[in-house]
């Protein structure tokens, strides 16, 4: 009997600080998904995460009586802080400020009680077994342990059950180790049953937890996804999904990829400067879509602009755009700027209300892939964007893969030539997406192709211009119907041009 | 209404009370009324999530005029040169062709609290929606007289080519019809998933068939089948085919297939609100082979629809005739005065009183189930009013949180699934531009057509908003799996009389004929009902043809 409570204290103390790692590595690695800059997270994390666990252990000395039932409820509160903290940590993300206050406090309560957990052990133990021979078993156990939790973390855990569902398991472990010494211990400790009821429930808590994390971070999804998933949200109108690996940062919209951190800025520099460069008196300029404020971040290089109009849907997203600090850093918190007015409306119904005249307009929708989506690249959405136009103004829409989607594409050109725009398409490769397809469309035919471009642009020079208007016989221009509210071509050919290669 | 004064006196059980009465007790027992609960889903569940009532024309119209009941005596006497009676399509496009010829002395009367009739309209927070009809196709393009009306409210913003443009809003957005067949939606309503090459073959011919009828003239050389209908050839070799049914004809074609028939069966109880048995062939081609209008920015046939229907077409013929129109006053009797005149006693539904009016004129613009009682002693018509048959329908309109996801085609403007009593649901927010989100209002339209008229109408008034869930439910169940706990509010509206069907020998019988035909040139008729068909083109010339005959008395 002794021997076997000998045995099971010592699995309690490799359990514990297997546990203990873990919550560790989950805070660090949460910390730099969310905040980004891995090695400054990683290390204050760390070293707060040991700093509370040096006060944990100075605390130890207050506990007297009752070592067992303080160490049972200590396992209890570790399962259920620990096993919760990542789905705190996730659902109060959003709100960058409060979030690292959150973070540190969390991890300062972690470390806390992680830190009693073995001086109270080596106290339960310390008549069990000589002085040395204590120290030298349960330290044992605690390395073992934590290399235990260093190697399954990454290799095991986290592909395979994510950030939310390990650390509820890892709860559950904590709760399972106050549970079993409960139950070892029944005659020598005080109020058992309390314990073991309590411990029962938080467990099923935890459980819970555990097959609903699925609602916090869908596993099926983080399969669908490459990389990482730091952060998921269903808004009224999408599901946003970023996902970071290594530095990159991707932003996908209902599984569709919009930007890729490492190579957007030859998407954005494609779609604004072409345009924009072209009209060194542009003041007012309108964007549509583009809630990731990236277009706008190019639009705000030149001193000439005024204001920058933003529409887009989702205040999810413009709101993600305007707080987040990664994301502030990779928009360089373009949307914050005075100049710019952020409006969360429908693009149709806004455009066929507002009354103003831009001088340069970016409309960057998702791609065409749905019929609701579709309405946006009709002859009646470009009708009424010609009306905003300003004279002498240019409009520029992303339309999708001219070597993929060539019908597509040129669908889009057609239709703006339908409503009697002048049309310049063109083309750039953006390694994310593949070769993707851009056309400027003008009132009349007085584009003056720039021949020098501000400085700090990576992609666009004068030469590049001259290939990104030329189209190969691959993407040459094909002869397609006007895409028509009545119609909706544009979706069809959309559809079939992209199901041919997925 | 105070103390429905009215009431007092009225014998409860008069003779058309008691007779009904027994009806309704006999569709009780019989259990014809709880039809369709027999496929209750889970007894004793009620619809908890779902709110919602049953509406309807004015009953207490209804009963005034069918129960005889006694009225106050009137109150006072005004007179006015032309009376319009009704304000559905017709008497509005009556009033609005009397105004446009400049003769502005004319009252447009209506019982209830709206104009429009039976292209009524409603509307909550999600969207507006059509309460009866809810959609017309682009005009012929000989008929200039609708054609000039669709331009004036903005449907038509042009010509190229001489073809009319559409305003591109207002055509009905892609996609447009989806259907139910073999497990999974397909795009369009003709079948087409799961036919075998028979099947197939059929249809084909059926639709080779409706391709000579449209371009096919009388020895007139008059279109066999024309809108108006009355524009239709004299010719007896197509009129022939109104003395036999559909049914019989496309038996006769030795079409037999299980989908085309159903098909067409589907097509006539939409326009119609009957079965292929019941209604003429030449109405049941009708429906297929009048329509020939092009567009210069739509295909042949597009339909032009709105979030609240045809109630988008009646405020603008409103709009048009506003100061003339009078509301929830209902005309109880017509008669003649000594000199001549037509006199109409008037009910005032919000007062409770009733008055009189002289009128030089008076166009009928109502049913003639409603006229029958209306035209009393003096005012006679040759004709058999038991040869007016009108289908029964009840309307849902159905506000859900979300459609579940179902194989295939997406939500269309209209859904239909195939050998399903109703004719399905059109999307109401189908029109909008914005990227709607989750909530929609979806139109369900019910045609009573598996009884008699008079034994489906009773039925209808007597079933309780859980029985009308009882029948709904389980097909939209059968639609969309999981939708029950998307609804969130159903509003029922039950038309006791919805829209004249065009028996057999109907159309070109003679009682129609005879009902068109003015009284002492001072009482005028129009209705839908006098076409047969009830369609928004239809009403639209009735009106104008009544109101033409109104106008010649005074020579314009
Ligand atoms: C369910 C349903 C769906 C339909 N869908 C379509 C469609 O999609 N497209 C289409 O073109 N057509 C459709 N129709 C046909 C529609 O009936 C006609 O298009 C048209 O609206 C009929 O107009 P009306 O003037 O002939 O008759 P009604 O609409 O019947 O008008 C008669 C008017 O007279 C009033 N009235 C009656 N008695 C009195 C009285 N005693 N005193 C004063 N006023 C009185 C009534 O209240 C009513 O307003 C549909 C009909 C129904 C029932």
């Amino acid at each position: 009997m002794n021997k076997k409570l000998h045995a099971l204290l010592l699995i309690s103390v490799f359990v514990v600080a297997t546990c203990g790692l873990i919550y560790e590595l989950i805070a660090g690695t949460l910390a730099s998904y969310l905040l980004g800059d891995s090695v400054t997270q990683f290390s204050t994390i760390i070293g707060a995460y040991l700093f509370s666990m040096g006060i944990g252990s100075w605390i130890s000395k207050y506990f007297e009586k009752n070592i067992i039932s303080w160490f049972i409820q200590l396992e209890i509160l570790v399962g259920l802080v620990g096993g919760t903290s990542s789905t705190i940590l996730f659902l109060v993300f959003e709100s960058v400020a409060s979030f690292r206050i959150i973070l540190y406090s969390l991890v300062g309560i972690t470390g806390v009680l992680v830190g009693l957990e073995i001086p109270l052990l080596m106290r339960i133990l310390r008549d069990r077994y000589e002085f040395k021979d204590l120290v030298s078993k349960i330290f044992t156990f605690d390395y073992i342990g934590a290399l235990l939790a260093s190697i399954v973390f990454p290799l095991l855990l986290i592909p395979y059950l994510g950030l939310v569902k390990t650390s509820y398991m890892v709860g559950i472990l904590n709760v399972g180790v106050a549970l079993i010494v409960c139950i070892s211990f029944k005659k020598e400790i005080k109020a058992a049953v309390y314990l073991q009821t309590s411990a029962i429930l938080s467990m099923m808590a935890l459980l819970v937890g555990f097959v609903y994390a699925g609602v916090i971070t869908n596993f099926s999804e983080s399969l669908t996804y490459a990389d990482t998933i730091i952060y998921s949200k269903s808004t009224p109108y999408q599901r946003i999904i970023l996902t970071k690996k290594g530095k990159v940062l991707r932003l996908f919209l209902n599984g569709n990829l919009q930007f890729s951190s490492d190579d957007e800025y030859r998407y954005h520099e494609a779609l604004v400067h072409p345009g924009l460069q072209a009209l060194p008196n542009a003041h007012n300029v309108l964007v549509m879509g583009g809630g990731d404020g990236l277009a706008v971040r190019e639009i705000l290089k030149y001193p000439n602009i005024q204001s920058v109009t933003l529409v887009d849907l989702d205040k999810g997203m413009t709101g993600l755009f305007k707080s987040n600090r990664m994301l502030l850093n990779l928009n360089k918190s373009s949307l914050l700027s005075p100049k710019v007015k952020v409006i969360n409306a429908d693009a149709f119904s806004w455009l066929r209300q507002d009354k103003k005249k831009f001088d340069f307009m970016v409309i960057d929708f998702p791609d065409p892939s749905n019929y609701s989506v579709g309405k946006l690249y009709t002859n009646s959405f470009y009708k009424l964007a010609k009306t905003a136009l300003a004279s002498g103004g240019i409009m520029v829409i992303q339309a999708t893969s001219p070597y993929v989607a060539p019908k597509s594409f040129w669908t889009v050109d057609t239709t703006l030539r339908s409503v009697g725009f002048h049309t310049i398409p063109y083309h750039n490769n953006v390694p994310s997406f593949g070769e993707w397809g851009y056309i400027m469309a003008t009132e009349s035919l007085v584009y003056k192709k720039p021949t020098t471009f501000l400085p700090g642009m990576r992609f666009i020079t004068k030469e590049s211009l001259d290939l990104m208007f030329y189209f190969p016989k691959d993407m040459a221009k094909v002869k397609t119907e006007v895409n028509k509210l009545n119609n909706q071509v544009l979706v069809k050919y959309f559809e079939d041009e992209w199901s041919s290669v997925l | 209404m105070n103390g429905h004064p009215f009431y007092k006196g009225a014998n409860l059980l008069s003779g058309s009370n008691r007779r009904s009465f027994l009806l309704k007790a006999g569709i009780i027992t019989t259990g014809i009324m709880l039809n369709g609960c027999l496929r209750k889903l889970k007894p004793n569940t009620p619809y908890k999530n779902i709110t919602g009532t049953i509406k309807g024309p004015n009953a207490k119209a209804g009963h005034i005029l069918r129960d005889k009941l006694s009225l106050p005596v009137s109150t006072g006497t005004r007179q006015v040169k032309t009376l319009i009676i009704g304000s559905g399509i017709s008497g509005l496009s009556a009033a609005r062709y009397l105004k446009m010829q400049g003769h502005l002395d004319f009252e447009l009367l209506e019982l209830e609290d709206h104009v429009g009739g039976n292209a009524h309209s409603g509307k909550n927070n999600v969207s507006a929606y059509p309460l009866g009809a809810h959609y017309i196709t682009i005009a012929n393009n000989e008929d200039t007289l609708l054609t000039d009306f669709l331009q004036h409210c903005g449907v038509i913003t042009g010509f190229e080519n001489n073809l009319p443009v559409y305003n591109e809003y207002y055509l009905c957005f892609d996609p447009e019809e989806r259907l139910l067949i073999n497990g999974q939606w397909q795009e369009g309503l003709v079948p087409e998933f799961g036919l075998n090459s028979t099947d197939k073959f059929e249809v084909k011919k059926f639709f080779t068939l409706i391709e000579q009828f449209k371009m096919a003239k009388g020895n007139d050389g008059k279109y066999a089948f024309d809108i108006p209908i009355d524009n239709s050839s004299a010719d007896d070799s197509f009129r022939a085919l109104d003395r036999i049914s559909f049914k019989t004809y496309l038996n006769q074609q030795k079409l037999t297939s299980k989908y085309l028939l159903w098909y067409v069966n589907y097509c006539c109880k939409d326009d119609y609100g009957q079965k292929i048995d019941k209604i003429s062939a030449w109405a049941g081609l009708h429906y297929f082979a009048s329509r020939r209008g092009k567009a210069a920015n739509a295909d042949a046939n597009a339909v032009l629809t709105w979030p609240e229907g045809n109630g988008w077409l009646t405020k603008k013929l409103e709009a048009d005739v506003s100061g003339h129109v009078l509301k929830k006053i209902m005309c109880y009797s017509i008669s003649y005065n000594q000199q001549g005149k037509v006199v109409a006693g008037i009910y005032n539904i919000t007062s409770g009183t009733t008055s009189t009016i002289v009128a030089d004129n008076v166009i009928m613009a109502t049913p003639q189930f409603i006229n029958q009682r209306l035209l009393k002693e003096g005012v006679t018509r040759i004709m058999d009013y038991s040869s007016f048959n009108y289908s029964p329908w009840f309307i849902a309109n159905i506000t859900v949180n979300h459609l579940p996801q179902a194989k295939g085609m997406g939500l269309c403007w209209d859904n239909v699934a195939y050998d399903t009593p109703s004719v399905g649901y059109v999307n109401a927010g189908q029109q909008t531009i914005n990227m709607v989100d989750e909530k929609r209002v979806l139109t369900w339209y019910l045609p009573l057509c598996d009884h008699e008229p008079r034994v489906a109408r009773l039925a209808a008034y007597t079933r309780t908003y859980e029985q009308w869930m009882d029948i709904m439910i389980p097909e939209l169940e059968y639609m969309h799996p999981g939708i029950t706990e998307a609804i969130e509010h159903v509003e029922c509206w039950i038309w006791g009389h919805g829209m004249i069907y065009p028996a057999v020998n109907y159309i070109w019988g003679p009682n129609r004929d005879a009902a068109k035909q003015p009284v002492n040139n001072t009482l005028f008729f129009a209705h839908t009902d006098l076409s047969g068909i009830s369609i928004f083109e239809e009403a639209f010339h009735q009106g104008i043809r009544a109101a033409k005959q109104v106008l010649a008395i005074y020579g314009k």
